[in-house]
């Protein structure tokens, strides 16, 4: 292999960081979002009538606890394509 | 670096890390059979068939590992560097990639058992709703398994920027499927202790638990696609 400039060092790290990030990244949010559909579901299985105000309530939950996954994509995107 | 030995330590990886999720999800299964048991013994044939059922769907996660392990044990033959690294990153993706859908897929089984214990007349609305639920929570097993068999074919040229980004992709997608794989599993061990208690509500649980569902594997999608740029496009 040819030698390793210092500007590739830098961008071969940045490249394995932003795996790390977004891999990390994803842990949190999945769990958190699982955790905020499983309580909907149960909450619809002993108020079945009010269905639509419990799915609307889960999917503000949801995208709120995205908001960290979409802070590790684009760490990641920006780590791939700026740095 | 000898490839071959870089072929055994990704087979090391995938099933070593890949039994992992498995194993805990179908002890968490068993464990809650045994509870129905202590509750219902008139009920012994429904639980020991819903408890192998979920077992085996729990396996995939498991299966998935084990037959990528093979694979890299028995067709890992190519040659240089590159190629090692590869082997290498298959091994990661695939092996830390089941974890999360293993665990998960037992958490359904688990509250499914524990509804039949509860009364055993439900045992065939929870057998349909066990199987949606692990069927969708192996999803992000499915994305892992195709990001290590694309990393498995990968023939890349001799690049140190390259090699960095295929590990860097490993980890993406390894990592990433841990989270989704758990959480899909909770929103359908939610939704069968639901059914296990109500099951004239099993239509608009079975929505709501698939709505929950797509909505968690958001974060798996983002780690698939970060993969695949780090892949295909770097």
């Amino acid at each position: 292999m040819e030698l390793i400039t210092g500007e590739q060092f830098v961008k071969g790290l940045a490249l394995l960081a932003a795996g790390i990030s977004m891999g990390f990244g994803a842990v949190g949010p999945g769990i958190g979002e699982g955790f905020v559909a499983g309580k909907a579901c149960e909450a619809i299985g002993r108020r079945p009538d009010e269905q639509a105000l419990i799915t609307k309530t889960m999917i503000i939950g949801q995208a709120i606890s995205e908001t960290t996954g979409i802070y590790a994509l684009v760490v990641s995107l920006i780590l791939i394509f700026v740095v | 670096m000898d490839v071959m030995m870089c072929t055994v330590l990704g087979a090391g990886l995938a099933i070593g890390l890949g039994a992992i999720g498995s194993a805990i999800g179908e002890g968490y299964i068993a464990m809650n059979a045994m509870g129905a048991l202590g509750r219902q013994p008139g009920a012994s044939q429904k639980i020991l068939r819903l408890m192998i059922i979920g077992q085996a769907i729990t396996e995939t996660a498991a299966i998935f590992a084990l037959v990528m392990a093979l694979v890299l044990l028995f067709g890992g033959n190519g040659e240089g560097t590159m190629k090692a690294v590869t082997y290498i990153a298959a091994g990661i993706a695939i092996g830390f990639g089941t974890i999360g859908s293993g665990f998960g897929a037992g958490l359904p089984g688990g509250s499914a058992l524990k509804g039949i214990g509860r009364n055993p007349q439900n045992s065939d609305a929870l057998t349909v709703q066990m199987i949606i639920g692990q069927a969708v929570t192996q999803t992000s097993t499915i994305f892992a398994l195709t990001v290590s068999m694309i990393l498995f074919t990968l023939s890349p040229e001799l690049s140190y920027l390259k090699m960095a980004a295929l590990i860097g992709a490993a980890f993406a997608m390894g990592f990433g499927a841990i989270g989704p794989g758990i959480g899909d599993g909770i929103v359908a061990k939610n939704a069968n202790e639901a059914v296990g208690k109500s099951p004239q509500n099993m239509g608009l649980l079975t929505r709501t638990m698939i709505i929950g569902q797509a909505i968690t594997e958001t974060t798996d999608i983002y780690s698939l696609v970060v993969a695949l740029i780090l892949i295909f496009v770097v």
